[in-house]
């Protein structure tokens, strides 16, 4: 029995090994290096030069009240479009369903660069389509990178163009889990569509809801790609940076990478406690 | 209760039809059970009298009145799935009231029929579970449950009791019998079983392919079938065939004798015209076969397999290449390789063509 549990370990040791090394040993060391003032030579144990940096520092507040601001209102708004995408794919009266399918899922395997590139032509503030329309319905135009309200919001749609199709494929799988019957028992007892979509769809999707909640929660708490590439950085002035910019700045730009762990464990700690509120919130009364 | 009648019925999916122009009466607090094999069209039908698939052509009318383009809900049914379709994330109570509710039904309407129909399935003590809770059986009480609420017209029933064990299966089918009774309500049942079918019915509506083959009371079917697809359908163990050939040709009659043993003969009087030589089946249900001397002719045939019930057996045997069971209430012991003589009455012996319809 020994000796097979031994050949067992033997062929899981190259993965444990670099499980270990690359994956435990950076996580476990990053805890230590946020105990660290890493702005010194040698790096000295220090409990305030992070943490309680964290407490006082105003361009964490900013970040993490961007952050905030952005799961707020992207998360629910994109969730709610992924669900009604999802219902519309979902209907037997649409024709060449697979098309859309790939169309709504299409956003997601496009490269980030290109589709920030794209973004930023798009809401350029002198040649982009986006003003052209608001110009050509009689509104004045809208100085995308440099508004930071109007950074923000380009910020939002554009992941919530990125991700809404992916949320409304995972919503669709649940969505096809619902027997046709059950709905065809609901209109025999003359239930609406829309009660049927309120009292029926909606209470059985909640699981998959939860789900798709929880993968936002976690992706927008790490939030990088669209406030570098697209708002310059975080533009305009701090306007758009996000926690996972600001773990950034402070680690590869300032190389304080002390800060930056205690940044990153803050946004572990947030994705988690979020997570998990809406879990408990959503959970189902035995 | 209503008065359902269906003229000329037609439903095709694209280019293909399932159903080829149905004519039926449903009578007032009938009974009617659809029956044939699967694919034979029962479902699409009831579902096209429920009003969830559209007609291709016809018209179905419901207390007199055509229904061809009224929604499902307002045609007075109510419907049993085969798969419960129970509201899986609602408590049996809600499932019950849950269309009422929907509907602006007055509260305490909703709570006197919801109670009542709890009475009479009683599954009062199950009220607060979830469907996920109940046992098949239960749920399947939810779901007819669910229809009885709506009070309506007619019931329809798709399968219901497939999805249960043989014992279950049994108890509910007493039970749907006698909530028939209580009831009286016309009420529609699909089921591919045919001991369902001669069990529950008033009247059975026998199809095949998408045609009605025959329709008629349990009885009437079993003692007189219209072709030789329903005298195979109805009754279990099914009817035996044997091949034939008509060796003599009198005025209104014939006599034919089967093909592997031409020295068994029977004769018929018959007012269809058919020709010396012809080739027929002969049909002969296997609780027909009586002790040997006492028929219009013996039979001899070589026994392959017995299976004893207690009550009777069934002897599975061979006649020239053709397989033949016979019900013997007496028999225990017959093995494989012993011959059984039995007696034919030609009484009991049905006369079909080649293309299987009745010779009469």
């Amino acid at each position: 029995m020994l000796s097979r549990n031994r050949a067992a370990y033997a062929f899981l040791a190259p993965y444990l090994l670099i499980f270990v090394t690359f994956w435990l040993w950076p996580i476990i060391n990053s805890l230590l290096i946020s105990f660290q003032n890493t702005r010194v030579n040698p790096w000295r144990f220090s409990l305030s030069a992070n943490w309680g940096r964290l407490f006082v520092d105003p361009a964490f507040y900013n970040a993490l009240y961007n952050t905030l601001i952005i799961l707020v209102i992207q998360v629910p708004v994109m969730i709610a479009l992924a669900t009604v995408m999802a219902v519309l794919l979902n209907s037997p009266l649409l024709k060449a369903r697979p098309l859309y399918r790939f169309a709504f899922f299409a956003p997601v395997v496009v490269g980030e660069v290109a589709y920030a590139a794209v973004f930023r032509l798009m809401f350029s503030a002198d040649f982009g389509i986006v003003n052209k329309l608001i110009t050509s319905v009689g509104l004045s135009p809208v100085s995308w990178f440099d508004n930071a309200n109007a950074a923000m919001a380009l910020v939002i749609i554009a992941i919530t163009w990125r991700w809404a199709g992916y949320n409304a494929i995972i919503l669709l799988a649940g969505l096809q889990s619902i027997p046709d019957d059950v709905y065809e028992a609901a209109t025999l007892d003359k239930v609406s569509k829309f009660q049927q979509f309120v009292h029926i769809t909606l209470p059985l999707l909640k699981p998959i809801i939860s789900f798709c909640v929880v993968l936002s929660v976690i992706g927008t708490m790490q939030l990088f790609t669209e406030p570098f590439l697209i708002t310059n950085r975080g533009g305009p002035g701090g306007g758009t940076e996000t926690l996972g910019l600001l773990l950034y700045r402070q680690g590869f730009t300032s190389l304080n990478f002390g800060y930056a762990s205690a940044i990153a464990y803050t946004i572990a700690g947030l994705a988690v406690a979020i997570s998990l509120l809406n879990l408990v919130l959503g959970r189902e009364k035995k | 209760m209503a008065k359902i009648k269906l003229e000329n019925v037609v439903k095709s999916f694209g280019a293909y039809q399932v159903v080829h122009g149905a004519n039926l009466e449903i009578d007032d607090g009938e009974f009617t059970v659809f029956v044939g094999p699967s694919g034979c069209g029962k479902s699409t039908l009831l579902r096209m009298i429920a009003g969830l698939e559209d007609i291709s052509a016809g018209t179905i009318s419901i207390g007199g009145k055509v229904v061809n383009n009224t929604e499902p809900s307002d045609r007075g049914i109510a419907m049993v799935f085969q798969s419960y379709a129970l509201y899986p994330h609602m408590t049996v109570r809600r499932n019950l009231s849950f269309g009422l509710e929907m509907n602006g039904n007055p509260k305490d309407d909703t709570a006197r029929r919801v109670a009542l129909a709890a009475n009479i399935l009683q599954i009062n003590e199950l009220m607060d579970r979830r469907p996920a809770q109940l046992s098949g059986g239960q749920r399947q009480r939810v779901a007819i449950g669910r229809a009885i609420v709506r009070e309506p017209q007619v019931f329809l029933f798709d399968e219901p009791l497939s999805n249960l064990d043989a014992e279950l299966r049994v108890q509910m089918r007493v039970e749907i019998s006698k909530l028939h009774k209580q009831l009286r309500t016309t009420m529609i049942y699909v089921t591919h079983d045919q001991t369902e079918a001669m069990t529950l019915a008033d009247k059975i509506v026998v199809l095949r392919a998408g045609h009605i083959e025959q329709v008629g009371a349990p009885l009437d079917l079993y003692d007189d079938p219209a072709n030789q697809f329903v005298a195979g359908f109805v009754g279990s163990p099914k009817m035996n065939f044997l091949k034939a050939e008509v060796v003599e040709k009198g005025p209104g009659g014939a006599v034919v004798a089967l093909s592997s043993d031409r020295t068994v003969r029977f004769a018929f009087s018959l007012s269809t015209e058919i020709n010396a030589g012809a080739s027929v089946t002969l049909g002969i249900r296997p609780e027909h076969f009586i002790l040997p001397g006492e028929g219009d002719a013996d039979l001899t045939v070589a026994v392959e397999v017995a299976e004893h019930l207690g009550n009777t057996s069934y002897v599975h045997a061979r006649l020239s290449g053709e397989t033949v069971v016979i019900e013997q209430p007496e028999s225990r012991h017959r093995g494989d390789g012993q011959h059984l003589t039995v007696g034919v009455p030609a009484r009991r012996v049905f006369l079909f063509d080649q293309k299987g319809n009745r010779l009469r």
